[in-house]
């Protein structure tokens, strides 16, 4: 167990980074009026999100992702279990890897 | 005489949310299934760290200062004995920027509790309590301890996690054989089915996925993700029809 000082620094650094993103949103819109069409807007944008995160994967054409995100997607609809369906896309991906 | 000033005078008028005890064991017990996955991702990060040669203290400092799984492995991307600041903190900066929505999503519910709980409550926010939390508001509950009952027992997940993953560690030489790298994709694929609301998600869905494709070939995957959630709030917004 060890830490060096500059470390420490930029540790520092990085946690204040990320809990201004964290309180900076919520923050802000204190100064803003939410409207039906505004709150609308910040419903989906989880969606979005999560679809800038997986598409681009998707779109590299790689076998084992491409197995692995079809697994997921489809235990997902079937089941609604979410931790089950990544999980099993995470070992599809593994198990495919390991093969090819 | 003393003319009486009216207190009110931003648009912020909002009731404070009831803020329980029950909310907060309700969260805590809701989110279990999340937080086992989450160990397991702050086991990953363990594994990342340790075989980027951080001592155990650093990586269990760091995931309970960042408690950011992307932002974290990201960080780690080229990590070298001195750590650059400015490179480091901005790229902490692009993969959490998605955070700033979610508190902005938060505002209308979190916004009648007094500073410490919210900000208590902000601190521990992840994406897995978040998307459950804005659930369980949308369905009725609107207890606002649920988000820090979720957030806390997502972020002992997260600390352990990393802990064991780093003792592990030497264990696993080559993590990408077990699908690590996979894991935000996975998770954010199952989220991303729960999320989806059928035929009024379907236009703002094609056209975000057309610009997070598009994008990825220019951008790093911070950016995309930015872009992506912008994008589809923009096209939210533009093609929100008000019900009357």
């Amino acid at each position: 167990m060890s830490i060096a000082p500059d470390f420490l620094l930029a540790l520092l650094a990085m946690g204040l980074a990320s809990f201004a993103c964290r309180a900076g949103g919520f923050f802000l819109m204190r100064f803003v009026t939410v409207t039906p069409r505004l709150e609308a807007a910040l419903r989906i944008l989880p969606l979005g999100v999560m679809i800038g995160i997986v598409a681009p994967v998707a779109a590299l054409g790689k076998i084992p992702e491409l197995i692995g995100l079809g697994l997921v997607l489809l235990l997902m609809k079937v089941t609604g279990n979410d931790f089950l369906a990544a999980l099993s896309g995470i070992v599809a991906v593994a198990i495919i890897r390991q093969l090819l | 005489m003393v003319r009486k000033k009216n207190p009110v005078t931003t648009a912020e008028i909002l009731i404070a949310p009831p803020f329980t005890r029950r909310g907060i064991r309700h969260g805590f017990l809701r989110a279990q299934p999340l937080a086992w996955s989450v160990l397991l991702y702050g086991m990953m990060f363990g594994v990342l760290a340790s075989s980027a040669a951080l001592s155990a203290l650093e990586s269990l400092l760091m995931s309970a200062l960042v408690y950011s799984g992307s932002a974290q492995m990201a960080a780690l991307q080229g990590w070298s004995g001195a750590p650059q600041i400015l490179p480091i903190v901005v790229t902490i900066l692009i993969m959490n920027a998605r955070y700033v929505l979610y508190g902005a999503a938060l505002r209308p519910w979190l916004g009648g509790l007094d500073a410490p709980r919210a900000y208590l409550s902000l601190f521990l926010l992840g994406d897995g309590n978040w998307a459950l939390a804005m659930k369980e508001r949308e369905a009725g509950d609107d207890d606002a301890g649920f988000l820090l009952g979720s957030g806390l027992v997502m972020f002992i997940g997260w600390t352990v996690g990393t802990l064991i993953g780093h003792l592990l560690g030497s264990l696993v030489a080559r993590p990408e054989l077990f699908g690590v790298d996979f894991l935000l994709t996975a998770f954010s694929a199952a989220l991303m089915m729960g999320m989806f609301r059928g035929r009024r998600d379907l236009w703002p869905a094609i056209g975000t996925i057309f610009i997070a494709v598009v994008a990825a070939q220019f951008l790093g995957s911070g950016w995309v993700i930015v872009l992506s959630g912008l994008a589809a709030a923009i096209i939210g917004y533009v093609a929100h029809v008000d019900r009357a």
